[in-house]
């Protein structure tokens, strides 16, 4: 599928809210570019608008300055180019874990369908789910279903928003490792929201550092190392310590570590 | 499960609840019979149960009840499906609540049966009237609680929806209405058991068959037992609508029950 | 910002009477558009000279101040019941288990049923619609009471334990306060179940006075205009009560706090 398609051109890119009845800027003049089939992630403290930058590329978000340009063409609302995990698993409590699979097939048919879901509820790992309700599912499984949810529709490009938030640390690790595989499966662009930085080194190819008020990008750090990448190698430290630098916690980091 | 629950009862509780009200029904029949008191003011168990016979016997009961349950019937399904659309279209558009909203809630500040004089001045005293004002009952529960339901369906599945194309009725029907769905059922509930009360309302103000009819006839001719019988008869079947529906609650809701507690 | 504060007000004011004043004059054109249907129905206009007359009329305030003192005696009797008797069954497992299957047995008849049998013991005076009135508080303040006392938080229990409370000291200290927002969701509801069976009361139990003693009598003389009077009447007075007694229930609740932070 890597056809060049799941490229997205952010150019000037600013948004503000208003608040209060008085404008409070939340993105000022973001510029990104994201090639077809990488993984870029975006970093940053609560309240960057990292969540907004995202939901823009999404679609759910509209009247912004600038451009958002996913495959040449300006984005104005949400599309199935376009497949979305959100932190809360968002599955619908009232449809099995198939239903929501298949949530957004709705025009295909019956047999369609159920060649779809079962090919991604395959790929998750989640065969034989398909009749249990999403009360009875896990944390880290509900999330899985919800990337199934979003892969069935042939994205070609994948938006997670702190996917893995919610797990717990163990779970997460793993988790990471699934998404990885998945991106080199599907051979789609990934773009991911996160606050957690190893998961971003772990992830990316392209991690984009943003700071807040108003949100800009403050860095953009590539990361080329061999695939998969180690956490404790000094390779992956090294690019670590320099994220932790931007954030301005690096040498608090290096004197806890003199202690 | 109910035998987890027996069990976790124990048996000394199971005892008393079937102590307690035997106990009492033998007192009630002890003191009847030993002239305690007039059995024409305190009809003993015995002469209740052998009434109730009787009337199921003559065939009175079956058509009686049937009266009444069609009247329920009709008038829940005109005042339930009215007080459902009107619930879903003001929670839908902010325009019709605003013109609904204050008029549902001036007309709900007044007993129900307050309108009855009214109603019987413009409809009569026919079926049509009952119906209408078991519609009345069944509309404010149904419309209130549609209307509670549909504008708390949370924010993140109409993001949901818009992300994945749903617009109009597949978002209405897949999205809306199920999310929705646990608060329509408790409306239908509310809303069936007042349609009930209403119904009894309406046969005693004036009716020729139905259990609240069997109530004014037995007073009219100071049966007392009759009425009694009546009374037991509106318990039990109020009752057992609560119960079936209780019960086809959980099975719409199945979703809603996680296996090991944690919630959904 | 002050301004903007004010315009806001007015505009909440403004939307709110908005319809009531749209819904009027549609009726008062239904009428004068004359549709045979309309025949019957009275005017705004008439309405409102209805009322006019009533208020110089000494009957209609007797009737108002008569169905206000009856659901005021009713009520209290069956709020003063049910607090006992939710609060026995709420401390006592054991009165719970005697009385609990015969309340929720009884409570499934609707309290419509119990007219026809009330009507044959005690006859039509005074007293059976009073009791009728008190049986609809009682459900809903026992239901409550009950269920105040029984989710009183484990910790203040534990809490008051330490601290050697017990008996009436451990009920009026603890017990009592932590249940009251449930004891007073129980009297607001069972101030409206008691003015909703007022009617039912007042209809069905033939009275000399009442509010619902004059809309029946609206209908005897087929005037239609007295029978929508009082509708409003009810209306009015059942919402004015319901406003009270959320304006009490707020001001204890806000006492409780206070109380419990000195």
């Amino acid at each position: 599928m890597s056809n060049n398609k799941g490229t997205l051109e952010i150019r000037n890119l600013s948004k503000s809210f208003i608040v209060d009845n008085s404008p409070l800027q939340i993105l000022n003049n973001i510029n990104l570019t994201v090639t077809s089939g990488s993984f870029v992630s975006i970093v940053g403290s609560s309240g960057c608008g990292k969540t907004t930058l995202l939901r823009i590329i999404l679609g759910l978000e509209n009247h912004y300055d600038g451009e958002a340009l996913m495959d040449g063409k300006q984005i104005v609302g949400p599309g199935t180019n376009r497949g979305i995990v959100f932190q809360d698993h968002r599955l619908l409590p009232w449809l099995t874990v198939g239903e929501n699979v298949a949530f957004g097939l709705d025009k295909l048919n019956r047999k369609e369908k159920k060649l779809l879901v079962d090919e991604h509820l395959q790929l998750v790992g989640l065969i034989g789910f398909e009749s249990v309700y999403p009360s009875q599912l896990s944390g880290g499984m509900a999330q899985r279903v919800a990337i199934a949810r979003a892969l069935a529709n042939k994205p070609e490009m994948l938006l997670l928003d702190e996917p893995l938030g919610a797990l717990d640390a163990l779970t997460r690790m793993y988790m990471q490792k699934e998404l990885e595989r998945l991106w080199q499966l599907e051979k789609i662009t990934m773009i991911m929201v996160t606050h957690d930085i190893e998961e971003a080194i772990y992830l990316s190819d392209k991690v984009v550092i943003m700071s807040s008020r108003p949100g800009i990008i403050k860095q953009i750090i590539d990361v080329s190392s061999s695939r998969p990448r180690d956490r404790a190698s000094s390779e992956f430290m090294q690019i670590k310590a320099e994220i932790l630098e931007e954030f301005h916690l690096g040498t608090e980091y290096t004197f806890a570590y003199a202690i | 499960m109910a035998k987890k629950f027996l069990q976790r009862l124990g048996l000394k509780d199971k005892l008393l609840a079937i102590i307690v009200p035997l106990l009492v029904l033998a007192a009630w029949q002890g003191a009847v019979s030993q002239k305690l008191c007039s059995e024409l003011i305190l009809t003993p168990p015995l002469t209740l149960l052998n009434t109730l016979l009787e009337l199921a016997q003559s065939g009175d009961l079956t058509l009686n009840i049937l009266a009444s349950l069609k009247r329920v019937m009709i008038g829940f399904l005109l005042g339930g499906t009215s007080g459902f659309v009107i619930g879903i279209l003001m929670a839908l558009s902010p325009f019709l609540n605003r013109i609904f909203g204050p008029l549902i809630k001036a007309l709900q500040q007044v007993p129900e049966f307050a309108w009855m004089p009214l109603i019987i001045m413009f409809l009569g005293i026919d079926e049509f009237a009952k119906y209408f004002f078991v519609a009345i009952g069944a509309f404010y529960p149904m419309v209130l609680n549609t209307y509670q339901g549909v504008s708390g369906v949370p924010e993140k599945y109409h993001e949901l929806a818009r992300v994945f194309d749903y617009k109009s009725f597949r978002y209405l029907f897949k999205v809306i209405i199920p999310s929705a769905l646990p608060s329509i059922i408790t409306g239908i509930r509310l809303s069936l058991g007042l349609s009930w009360m209403f119904v009894v309302g309406a046969e005693l103000f004036g009716s020729d068959s139905g259990v609240g009819y069997l109530m004014t006839w037995g007073r009219a001719v100071f049966q007392i037992d009759l009425v009694m019988a009546g009374l037991i008869l509106v318990g039990v079947i109020g009752f057992a609508m609560n119960f079936l529906l209780e019960r086809a609650e959980k099975q719409f809701l199945l979703w809603r029950e996680p296996v090991d507690g944690r919630p959904a | 910002m002050k301004k903007l504060l004010i315009s806001k007000k007015t505009k909440g004011i403004l939307g709110a009477i908005a319809f009531p004043i749209v819904f009027i004059a549609f009726w008062q054109l239904f009428i004068l558009a004359g549709f045979p249907s309309a025949r019957f129905l009275p005017s705004p206009y008439k309405v409102l000279q209805k009322f006019v007359i009533l208020f110089s009329d000494p009957t209609y305030s007797h009737n108002i101040a008569v169905s206000l003192q009856r659901v005021m005696i009713g009520f209290f009797i069956g709020t003063l019941a049910g607090f006992i008797f939710g609060l026995l069954m709420g401390l006592s497992k054991t009165a719970e288990k005697i009385f609990a299957p015969f309340f929720h047995a009884v409570r499934q008849v609707p309290m419509i049923g119990w007219i026809p049998l009330i009507i044959m013991l005690f006859g039509m005076n005074e007293l059976p619609r009073v009791l009728i009135i008190s049986v609809a508080a009682f459900y809903p303040i026992t239901l409550n009471t009950f269920s105040g006392v029984r989710n009183v938080p484990r910790e203040y229990l534990e809490l008051a334990s330490v601290y050697g409370y017990k008996g009436l000291t451990l009920i009026r200290k603890i017990i009592i306060p932590a249940a009251l927002p449930s004891i007073a969701t129980g009297i607001s509801l069972g101030l409206a179940m008691s003015w909703s069976v007022l009617m039912v009361a007042e209809i069905f139990i033939q009275t000399a006075f009442g509010i619902g003693t004059q809309i029946q009598r609206g209908r005897d003389r087929f005037d239609i205009a007295l029978v929508i009077a009082g509708i409003i009447t009810v209306g009015v007075l059942g919402y004015s009560m319901t406003l009270l007694v959320q304006k009490i229930v707020k001001a204890v609740e806000r006492g409780q706090v206070i109380s419990a932070d000195k």
